[in-house]
């Protein structure tokens, strides 16, 4: 058993860390502040670092990288940026991950190698108003229409809404079946008639991410758009969940990273009762606590992307890497903006935008409750 | 063209330094270590020199144990096409001298047209490899360019003087050319191109092969330097108070002219 990340792997790191620090950083708050998208800098500029692709094959236009690479682009971008961290992570998790592992060669040659290379952007459509942890509800239906499909619905709180180009979205096309059977999953592109965006929504933390409704009415897509088999999407839309953990976990991951050194360093840098805050040692196990937890989190992330990488079955270790990294982040980022105190609760300060970008960690791509039903079924099974 | 590019593996300089138990280096343990500034405005300037041509073949050298390698990756996942890692655990303690024998010996029979390398190291400073390779090579040197161009056989650059002052200065290849910063914006390695990195060819040779000179200096001591008093503080009225600070600025200061 070895813990230490490749050479690659470390280059990676201090490429992305340093491409973060340097491009993503500075705008930051602003992009908060605004709540504004920047697609050049915060997705192109991603593409031509080759991250957009980072997990696929070469052919299918990726970087042939593993899953830890990706933990570790995923966990640098959302050190300084959450937003940016969310951007990849449901672009490549979402968006065209799932066209990898369940599409057709010719859907890879259309929809994932302009994904991979970042010419397009991806995004996922399961959630909808009455459907959120409970995906079997789903009520967007899917009729056959000729050698063609009908969509009608709406989905809500999509990540990379409006902005991104192709959505794998989920839809009812049995309405007979029980509950998760009758589901498949298609292939939609922006601009087909009848599939229009909703609200943006105005959210907590992950501000500068647009979150959008997407809607279809009599929304006519090919039979080749039908990704992986008629009645299958509840598969579809699981295995992509247990990749998607894996980003999730490093965003969460992340943005602790981030939170624990601006502590670190403001602890040592403030002055109360003539000696340094982390002379205190209150405040020092603290900054303990917070460290072992993210180093933990980071332990059950980079397993659960070895194992995805390895073919190994990763659904209970992603499971587990989200949960604790996300309530991980939930609680180093809540310390953190106690320890700068009444600075850390202004946005002169980065920590309370960290605090408020974590707690989404811990609701998306299956909330911390969901993630116990996934481990506790694992175990019980 | 034959390029190669010379490079050093440094901490980063937002590391904390210690001296370590000799007392005449810093301690290297705990430290993160990267590409030198100054060696990575080289790198860049040796992938754009070869994509300007459409051809070319760039060696990057770097002297140290075996953690340089990784450094050396980066390089390559730049656009570097070769490395040549020359294997020594002692090259810290390697007066300039001798790095630049090493560097020479390698490259004496190579036919390389263009050198590159750092102005100087962030932690060593000495500034003399780059000079003292060209020296040796019996090839001219043209020290802390900013801006380069070749055409044909002939480099056209711009150095960095003292005091604000550039100079421009045309050469003939073979030419030696030290980087300063204000070059170029060095690239991010690409991640397909890091993943390629690895198939490149990294060859290691001992120093002993390549080392031809001896050590003449030698390094006694090294110290953090002494603790100065706190600033100045000047307490008055306003008026008082800029009087002060004009006079304070010309006499210990060149920001005011007289």
């Amino acid at each position: 058993m070895r813990f230490e990340l490749s050479e690659e792997q470390r280059l990676i790191r201090e490429t992305v860390r340093d491409f973060a620090e340097t491009e993503i950083a500075p705008s930051a708050a602003q992009r908060d502040e605004e709540e504004r998208f920047d697609r050049g800098l915060m997705f192109d500029s991603l593409a031509e670092l080759g991250l957009t692709g980072i997990v696929f094959p070469e052919q299918y236009g990726g970087a042939g990288a593993d899953y830890i690479s990706y933990a570790i682009a995923v966990e640098e971008l959302s050190r300084v940026c959450a937003s940016t961290g969310v951007t990849l992570s449901a672009h490549l998790s979402l968006g065209a991950n799932p066209i990898y592992l369940f599409g057709t060669e010719e859907q890879k040659q259309e929809f994932l190698i302009p994904l991979a290379t970042g010419e397009k952007m991806g995004a996922f459509g399961l959630t909808e108003p009455s459907a959120g942890s409970d995906a079997g509800s789903t009520r967007t239906t899917g009729v056959r229409d000729g050698n063609g499909w009908i969509l009608n619905g709406t989905k809500i709180f999509i990540t990379n809404g409006g902005e991104a180009e192709t959505y794998v979205v989920f839809a009812r096309t049995d309405k007979d079946a029980t509950k998760h059977h009758g589901i498949s999953a298609f292939i939609v592109s922006k601009g087909t008639d009848g599939f229009s965006f909703g609200k943006k929504e105005k959210k907590l933390g992950i501000r500068s991410s647009p979150t959008m409704e997407i809607v279809f009415e009599n929304c006519r897509i090919p039979g080749t758009n039908l990704l992986g088999e008629e009645g299958e999407g509840f598969k579809v839309a699981m295995k992509t969940l247990d990749g998607g953990r894996i980003g999730i976990a490093a965003q969460a991951l992340g943005i602790a990273q981030g939170a624990l050194e601006q502590a670190v360093a403001y602890a040592k840098e403030r002055k109360q009762f003539d000696k340094p805050l982390a002379a205190f040692q209150g405040i020092s196990f603290q900054l303990a606590d917070m460290a072992t937890q993210i180093e933990a989190s980071r332990l059950l992330v980079y397993n659960a992307a070895y194992r995805a990488s390895a073919g190994l079955p990763y659904s209970q270790a992603s499971a587990m890497a989200k949960l604790m990294a996300s309530e991980t982040a939930m609680k180093v980022t809540t310390q953190a903006v106690q320890i700068l105190g009444g600075y850390g609760y202004t946005r002169e300060f980065p920590v309370e935008r960290m605090m408020r970008d974590a707690k989404i960690t811990e609701i998306y791509e299956g909330t911390s409750e969901i993630q116990r039903l996934v481990i506790g079924a694992s175990l019980t099974r | 063209m034959k390029i190669l590019v010379c490079i050093k593996q440094v901490p980063d300089m937002e590391s904390k330094f210690k001296v370590d138990a000799a007392g005449t280096w810093y301690d290297t343990s705990d430290l993160a270590w990267r590409m030198n500034e100054y060696d990575e405005y080289a790198v860049e300037q040796a992938v754009r020199l070869k994509e300007q041509l459409g051809q070319g073949d760039i060696t990057v050298l770097s002297i140290g144990s075996d953690k340089v390698k990784e450094t050396m990756k980066k390089a390559l996942a730049m656009g570097c096409d070769r490395g040549l890692h020359v294997s020594d655990d002692q090259a810290a303690g390697k007066e300039p001298l001798q790095i630049a024998s090493v560097i020479a010996a390698f490259a004496q029979d190579k036919g390389f047209d263009v050198i590159f390398t750092g102005m100087q190291s962030q932690d060593r400073g000495s500034g003399q490899v780059g000079v003292l390779t060209a020296e040796i090579l019996g090839m001219p040197s043209v020290t802390t360019i900013v801006d380069f161009s070749c055409d044909g056989g002939v480099v056209s650059a711009k150095r960095e003087l003292e005091g604000g002052v550039k100079a421009r200065v045309k050469v003939n290849t073979p030419a030696l050319f030290t980087c300063q910063l204000g070059l170029n914006k060095p690239r991010y390695p690409t991640l397909p191109n890091i993943m390629k990195a690895k198939k490149k060819e990294l060859l290691s040779v001992p120093v002993a092969e390549l080392l031809r000179a001896d050590a003449r200096q030698q390094t006694t001591k090294l110290y953090f330097p002494e603790k100065k008093g706190g600033g100045i503080v000047l307490e008055g009225d306003v008026g008082e108070l800029a009087d002060r600070l004009v006079q304070i600025l010309q006499e210990k200061t060149t920001v005011l002219s007289r």
